[in-house]
């Protein structure tokens, strides 16, 4: 079988067996999404032994022809991108089968969702066809409405926003508010996306949906590029925490159960960032360099503003949840910066900050199953009775800020060199003050929780984590210290695809900057 | 073969049912929905197997591609609200059963003979032929609201008939002949009367389909009438109503566009947006998937607006999707209202553990009204939008994009009833299915979930059909 769709279809498979189990089998529902997600890892590691880095460039394609006369197929192939973000969701979907071990009610739906959700993003990083694409973009985010509306946080989530008085009159809050506000403002996005992707499939002459084809003989005007490459930014970047389009993640990240907030803040919102970049950019580089300083300044605001707000925040997930925002808004910075290391640096941004959100929303989920409580003020002095957990969180914190040895690093560096060495180098300093304000809330929560005074009488039975519990947070804990050591496991892939795609956006070939910078 | 031979042979199946019904004893009629449902498959089959393709009655008859996908999706439409209809109308009106059933395949037959219809007689006959059984249908169950919703179908529907046979006179004095061709003929020779009778006939027509502003009559029918016949109701009618549409409008007046077709676009867009904001407020779950439906009527109705072979294959196609979908919407809405004696979004609450396959079911439905990927719906939505982005109405696209998400809010409320909330007190227990309800709803969802993940097929067929009536 072709290993790409053998990694899509794995937790597909996997999600159609469980529906077939019996009710009561507990046991095997997870051994059987964990084989799945297993499959997709495994799958996701043979690609990147097989891929000839020495070639680079598309490999491994298969085309099989859909809907003829409307010029869609089902069109795959790995890059030096996709190599890493499938390797991202392939760890972080494991992590997260494992993570979710306790869900009780109604578990075989919730796997089984959780598994289509991600098959959907595993065929996003290898479509070629843009129409697939979409199809797969839409299928990662649908079933999160569900995913949050039933096994959501039970914890009241305040509506807010112009729609707020109606919402309640039709009895819609808490956690469904959330669920709904997601998918809504999700959809949206995808409306801009659809709209974008039929303008580019217009100009190809209504032929193909392939981008690959569509590079060969897509006309258009720059002044159509100018209105479509915004469509795509904002469609796309809803999904990527764009502000002012960000909204939906803090309230849905934090009403998430455990996995999907590992999934989504992980795996989905980078779907955004690359969806930005992968069809944004590179299929229309006059509108990208038009909209370069807007997409940067936006960016900027991104990462300040969410840092921010973390740093106001009192709930420990509303933390993550903004830092998410801010994180993302470095992703796309390096975006916006249209230099080598810049798009090597957010597409590893995307990669680390995964892990370590993943690692971050896992950790939460377990303090809060054992203090029952997300109100950080209320924590203190933790370290004495989880120290596993303790160790994990605070090297999350270390990568979080960006200390060398992690690959928040790697990444933050690349940025930031990156935006420098553009034609506006003052988008540096955002990002450099977001860094800065990152370091101050992560070591004052850390501080709070672990190392604060203990309060007495309320935590005397916290335990640390144990057995089914270690396998997510140990192997995401291993991940960021070994790409922070090692980069170039990921890198040298990365920095392939940057320059045979930057060359297509800035129109001359550039010379590949990564494995000179990251010795 | 000759043209005609599939309507004969379902005016046989017709005549077959009469004799069952007089045949079979009053306590257990039950095998007469057997009789009347093979017979509408048996046809369907027919038009595969068969070569039926021609003219007859010197060209006011016609078997082209369209004729002949649209008569397939009526079969279909008719076959499946008959297993639909099955047990229901077992249950509550027993001894009239074959007259339901009978009365479903003589509207069936007014509809197939519409999509062949090439002269203004043929067309308001064979209309008619359709839309007077379902006046009685509507009454079925001689309660109240039934009889409500019987008068109000009956009003609208003979004004409605009576504005379009109006409309149509007008294009024949400009015609002298009834033959659509000779419609056309006129129309090139820049006739005067061409242009009245054109907007006559659309208002006419358009109450039949219900887009905005005729639609009121949709909601309050809808909710009043057997739910069983609703499914049928809200779709084949609908389709036939598009079918004369397409002869009058696309076939015989193309070179009138200019005339009527931002008229049309206009409908659509008011229809797509009252359609699908009228929807959100409502909380009987048969009234939202009336407005639902008047939204989507103003979609379908793009594919005729745009008058480019596109269009016109996508709006076929958009029935097929709009067949599976509606049609199973409706039949679980009755396997509801059946069960708890209302169509209140509070009867599906919980319908997640009353039921699980039954609300997967439903899911999926409502997924495929919603335009979400892998399942019918979605193909249909996105054709049409392609075809509106290429014939350059980008604006349409967007506000079609929109107002689908908006849809996707109230499509919402239904799912979160089923999937979110506790059952009400006093309904807990199993929702309880009938075996032809059971198999009704499984062909739906093989049919959403099938042409959602192979619509190749279906657009095909549709799109050579296009090409072919438009050159």
């Amino acid at each position: 079988m072709h290993l790409l769709t053998l990694i899509v279809l794995a937790p597909f498979i996997a999600a159609m067996v469980i529906i077939a189990l019996p009710d009561r089998a507990r046991a095997a529902t997870r051994l059987v999404a964990i084989t799945g997600a297993g499959v997709s890892l495994a799958g996701a590691i043979a690609t990147i032994l097989q891929y000839d880095l020495a070639r680079g460039g598309l490999q491994m394609q298969k085309v099989v022809p859909l809907v003829p006369s409307l010029g869609i197929s089902y069109a795959v192939a790995v890059d030096g991108w996709s190599l890493s973000l499938l390797l991202l969701t392939g760890i972080i979907l494991f992590a997260g089968c494992w993570a979710s071990w306790t869900v009780k009610d109604r578990d075989r739906d919730f796997y089984v969702l959780l598994l289509v959700l991600s098959a959907g993003v595993f065929g996003v990083f290898v479509s070629l066809d843009m129409f697939v694409f979409f199809l797969f973009y839409e299928i990662a985010v649908l079933p999160m409405y569900l995913l949050i509306g039933i096994w959501g946080s039970t914890k009241k989530v305040e509506i807010q926003g112009p729609l707020a008085p109606f919402l309640k009159r039709l009895d819609i809050g808490g956690r469904e508010y959330a669920a709904m506000k997601l998918t809504l403002m999700l959809l949206m996005g995808s409306a801009f996306i659809l709209v974008g992707i039929l303008a580019l499939y217009m100009a190809g002459g209504g032929k193909t949906f392939n981008m690959e084809l569509l590079r060969g003989n897509m006309v258009m005007s720059r002044d159509t590029q100018l209105w479509v490459f915004p469509a795509l930014w904002v469609g796309f970047g809803t999904l990527a925490g764009l502000f002012p389009f960000h909204t939906w993640s803090p309230d849905g990240h934090a009403a998430a159960p455990t996995a999907v907030s590992m999934l989504h803040a992980g795996v989905l919102m980078k779907l955004g960032a690359f969806g930005v970049i992968r069809v944004g950019m590179v299929m229309l580089p006059e509108g990208a360099q038009a909209w370069a300083l807007v997409v940067g300044i936006v960016a900027s605001i991104n990462v300040v503003y969410g840092a921010f707000s973390a740093m106001s925040q009192k709930d420990l997930k509303y933390i993550i949840a903004y830092s998410s925002v801010s994180h993302m808004g470095v992703v796309m910075l390096g975006a916006a910066t249209l230099t080598v290391s810049g798009w090597n640096g957010a597409v590893f941004q995307m990669f680390a900050h995964g892990i370590m959100t993943g690692a971050f929303f896992a950790l939460v989920g377990l303090i809060y199953e054992k203090s029952h409580t997300r109100d950080v003020a209320s924590m203190g002095g933790f370290a004495k009775f989880m120290p596993g957990i303790s160790v994990v969180f605070t090297l999350g914190c270390l990568s979080s800020l960006g200390l060398p040895g992690t690959a928040g690093f790697v990444a933050e560096f690349l940025v930031f060199l990156g935006a420098y060495k553009s034609a506006h180098g003052w988008w540096m300093l955002p990002g450099i003050l977001g860094a800065f304000i990152t370091a101050i809330y992560v070591l004052k929560a850390t501080r709070q929780i672990f190392w604060g005074p203990f309060p007495e009488g309320r935590f005397e039975h916290l335990e640390d984590a144990r057995g089914t519990e270690w396998v997510a947070i140990s192997m995401l804990a291993v991940c960021l210290v070994l790409f922070g050591f090692w980069p170039n496991l990921a890198l040298t892939g990365v920095d392939k695809a940057t320059v045979e795609y930057l060359s297509r956006v800035v129109g001359t070939s550039v010379a590949a900057a990564g494995p000179a910078l990251v010795p | 073969m000759m043209p005609l031979a599939l309507d004969i042979l379902l005016a046989c199946i017709l005549l077959l049912v009469f004799v069952v019904d007089l045949l079979l004893p009053a306590e257990d009629k039950r095998g007469i929905a057997v009789v009347a449902c093979a017979g509408a498959l048996i046809t369907l089959a027919a038009s595969f197997v068969l070569d039926v393709q021609g003219t007859a009655f010197g060209g006011a008859f016609v078997n082209d591609a369209v004729a002949l996908y649209l008569k397939r999706v009526f079969l279909a439409a008719g076959a499946l609200g008959v297993l639909i209809g099955m047990d229901h109308a077992d249950r509550f009106f027993p001894r009239r059963q074959g007259e339901y059933h009978l009365l479903v395949l003589s509207s069936l037959l007014g509809m197939t003979l519409l999509a062949s219809a090439r002269e203004l007689i043929f067309i308001v006959v064979s209309f008619e032929l359709m839309s007077m059984p379902l006046y009685v249908l509507a009454a079925m169950r001689k309660s109240e609201r039934s009889a409500e919703a019987a008068l109000k179908l009956y009003l609208v529907g003979a004004v409605s008939s009576v504005v379009t046979l109006y409309g149509l006179s007008l294009l024949f004095a400009a015609a002298g002949t009834t033959m659509l061709s000779g419609v056309t003929a006129a129309a090139k020779a820049g006739n005067p009367m061409v242009v009245p009778g054109l907007v006559i006939t659309l208002a006419g027509l358009g109450f039949k389909i219900g887009v905005v502003p005729f639609h009121m009559w949709v909601p309050d029918t809808y909710e009043g009438a057997p739910t069983p016949f609703v499914a049928f109701l809200s779709v084949a009618p609908k389709a036939a109503g598009f079918a004369a549409l397409i002869r009058i409008f696309i076939e015989a007046l193309p070179g009138q566009k200019a005339t009527w077709a931002p008229a049309v676009i206009v409908m659509c867009v008011i229809t797509m947006v009252v359609g699908n904001v009228l929807a959100i407020p409502q909380t009987s779950v048969k009234r939202l998937l009336a407005y639902s439906g008047i939204g989507q009527m103003g979609t379908m109705l793009l594919g005729i607006g745009l008058v480019t072979p596109d269009g016109l294959g996508m709006l076929l196609f958009y029935l097929v999707a709009y067949l599976f979908t509606n049609m199973g919407a409706f039949a679980v809405a009755s396997v509801i209202e059946d069960a708890s004696g209302s169509d209140h979004l509070d009867a599906f609450k919980g319908l997640s553990r009353r039921n699980p396959g039954l609300a997967m079911a439903m899911l999926l439905f409502l997924l495929s009204l919603g335009g979400i990927p892998f399942v019918a719906g979605f193909w249909a939505k996105v054709g049409v939008f392609v075809a509106a982005y290429r014939a350059g109405y980008v604006w349409i696209v967007v506000l079609g994009a929109v107002l689908a998400v908006v849809s996707v809010f109230y499509y919402m409320r239904v799912a979160r009833s089923i999937y979110m909330e506790r059952p009400v007190a006093g309904t807990e227990g199993r929702v309880p299915m009938a075996l032809s309800m059971k198999a009704a709803v499984t062909v739906a969802c093989v049919g959403v979930v099938g042409v959602g993940l192979y619509p190749a097929p279906f657009v095909e067929t549709a799109l050579a059909a296009a090409r072919a009536l438009m050159g």
